[in-house]
């Protein structure tokens, strides 16, 4: 197979990263920023190309927009109500709709109220092109979960990226750095949206500063710079 | 200078002192016209298949989706996409995404050419991007003059093309663009600056695709891929007069021209992440 030499370089849009035609009977899952056009998989958007066994490809990019996937749980705000939606933004080319009756113990008599602007944590159920993104506030059992309004704390926005790190497995150093002697909780949308909130002010402030500006730093230069916050105000 | 009458008005032409008689020699049919015998000054010192200096920077507005500033030279261009936002405009189709292009000058109001300029962008970018993915959203390019020093066009389809990518907005391939102006028949220079701009016959915008790397190009029918793959062209735009046979140098020297625009492109769109995975 030809493709091992894209495998986790980078790649522009306009680049044929596999020829169907030449190999023989699999079957391999295409994921975002790549085409299938006949028999040849060219790449749709700048970034790395990425491989996951057994047959997983897919260009791992960082964007200001989100494209909706199905399972991921993101930060909404409420845009506005219907009969039996809600419309909330999330950052997608699509506004995503949330039934009034996704709630644990949800039923038409306890309808939540919602007033435009209210963050919400919630889950992606259904995403297809061109449609509008289903939401829900229960997790694939129907229990709550941690989703729902979020209240009090503070909402920034971030990339795609950025979020992603954020929720990676080891704990991203920042957070690591900070949890050993903050006291904070945060909220991760995988659509780049970050939630903070913690007892005073400052907490908040400082964390929310040192999660923006770690974008662009490696593991222990983010370390480094959390050190020398937590030295600024302790 | 004390020539014979035949070249009075270009400036940028001298011929060599070997040159005995004062007429010009008559030009071959598809041949290069002047056989070695011109010699092209242009005011920066450049030969006239050199480009300017090219810089990029991608990211610069911060509340942009993407965004992205182009120069060449002095040539200065700054664009931003904005979207995919949901729905589209009354004419338009909404089974396909829709763009629109707004086209700001450096100062003066809003007229004629800033349209054409903005209709140009729109079918080149049209034609670049994957229609089917979003449909019934609207994305808005926004492109700001903020210098103007020749080849405004190309220079402006390359900003909005990386702002696109910043963007996240899937495309089919890069469009990479190039001014080529013609001097005399037969005389094709690459990315006239604007004082040369007002001295040429003619010139033309073109736009081709990036040349990307493929693992179909590893077989053994090397010659044959390579022709196909790169042989598109996304739009050309001409002012003046020009032969067919002028067009066709303008078109082979642009797309020698755009592998060096596609390399740059390349390496400023790679991902800008710390490598630690």
């Amino acid at each position: 197979m030809e493709t091992p030499g894209f495998i986790d370089q980078p790649v522009v849009p306009g680049d044929v990263v596999m020829d169907l035609s030449k190999m023989s009977n699999q079957t391999i899952k295409i994921g975002g920023g790549l085409r299938q056009d006949s028999d040849l998989i060219s790449v749709v958007k700048a970034g790395k190309l990425r491989f996951s066994k057994p047959n997983k490809y897919w260009v791992e990019t960082s964007q200001k927009r989100y494209v909706p996937c199905v399972e991921d749980a993101i930060l909404g705000i409420v845009v506005d109500t219907r009969a039996d939606n809600f419309l909330i933004d999330i950052k997608g080319p699509a506004i995503g709709f949330l039934p009034v009756l996704a709630f644990e113990g949800g039923s038409r008599r306890n309808i939540p109220k919602f007033e435009p602007g209210t963050l919400i944590y919630v889950r992606v159920v259904k995403a297809n092109p061109g449609t509008n993104p289903e939401l829900s506030c229960t997790d694939a059992s129907g229990r709550a979960a941690e989703f729902g309004p979020l209240k009090e704390g503070f909402m920034f926005e971030c990339t795609t990226g950025l979020s992603r790190m954020l929720l990676s497995s080891p704990t991203c150093p920042v957070l690591e750095e900070f949890g050993k002697k903050l006291s904070f909780e945060i909220a991760v949308g995988l659509n780049g949206r970050v939630w903070v909130n913690a007892a005073s002010p400052s907490t908040i402030i400082v964390v929310s500063n040192a999660i923006m500006k770690s974008e662009s730093l490696s593991g222990t230069q983010q370390r480094i710079m959390a050190q020398k916050l937590l030295e600024r105000i302790q | 200078m004390a020539w014979g009458g035949s070249d009075p008005g270009c400036p940028l032409l001298r011929r060599l002192p070997d040159q005995t008689s004062g007429r010009r020699t008559t030009p071959a049919a598809g041949a290069p016209q002047f056989e070695g015998l011109m010699e092209i000054d242009r005011a920066d010192g450049r030969t006239p298949n050199q480009l300017r200096p090219l810089s990029c920077s991608r990211g610069v507005l911060h509340r942009a989706h993407g965004s992205a500033s182009w120069s060449q030279g002095n040539t200065q261009i700054l664009a931003a996409a904005y979207g995919p936002k949901a729905g589209t405009k009354k004419n338009e189709n909404p089974e396909r995404a829709s763009f629109e292009v707004i086209w700001k000058p450096k100062s003066g109001q809003i007229g004629k050419q800033e349209e054409e300029y903005e209709m140009i962008l729109k079918r080149t970018i049209q034609s670049i991007c994957v229609l089917t993915v979003n449909p019934n959203t609207t994305t808005s390019v926004i492109v700001q003059v903020v210098h103007d020093d020749g080849a405004l066009l190309p220079c402006a389809i390359n900003a909005a093309c990386a702002a696109l990518v910043d963007a996240g907005i899937p495309l089919k391939h890069l469009a990479v663009s190039i001014c080529c102006s013609l001097v005399e028949p037969g005389i094709v220079m690459l990315d006239p600056t604007k004082l040369e701009e007002e001295k040429m016959k003619a010139f033309t915008y073109l736009v081709f695709p990036n040349s990307s790397h493929s693992v179909l190009n590893k077989g053994s029918a090397q010659s044959e891929n390579n022709d196909e793959t790169e042989q598109g062209l996304i739009t050309s735009v001409t002012h003046g007069i020009m032969s067919v046979d002028d067009y066709l140098q303008c078109l082979e020297r642009g797309r020698a021209a755009t592998t060096k625009l596609s390399d740059f492109l390349r390496r400023n769109l790679q991902p800008q992440l710390p490598s630690n995975t």
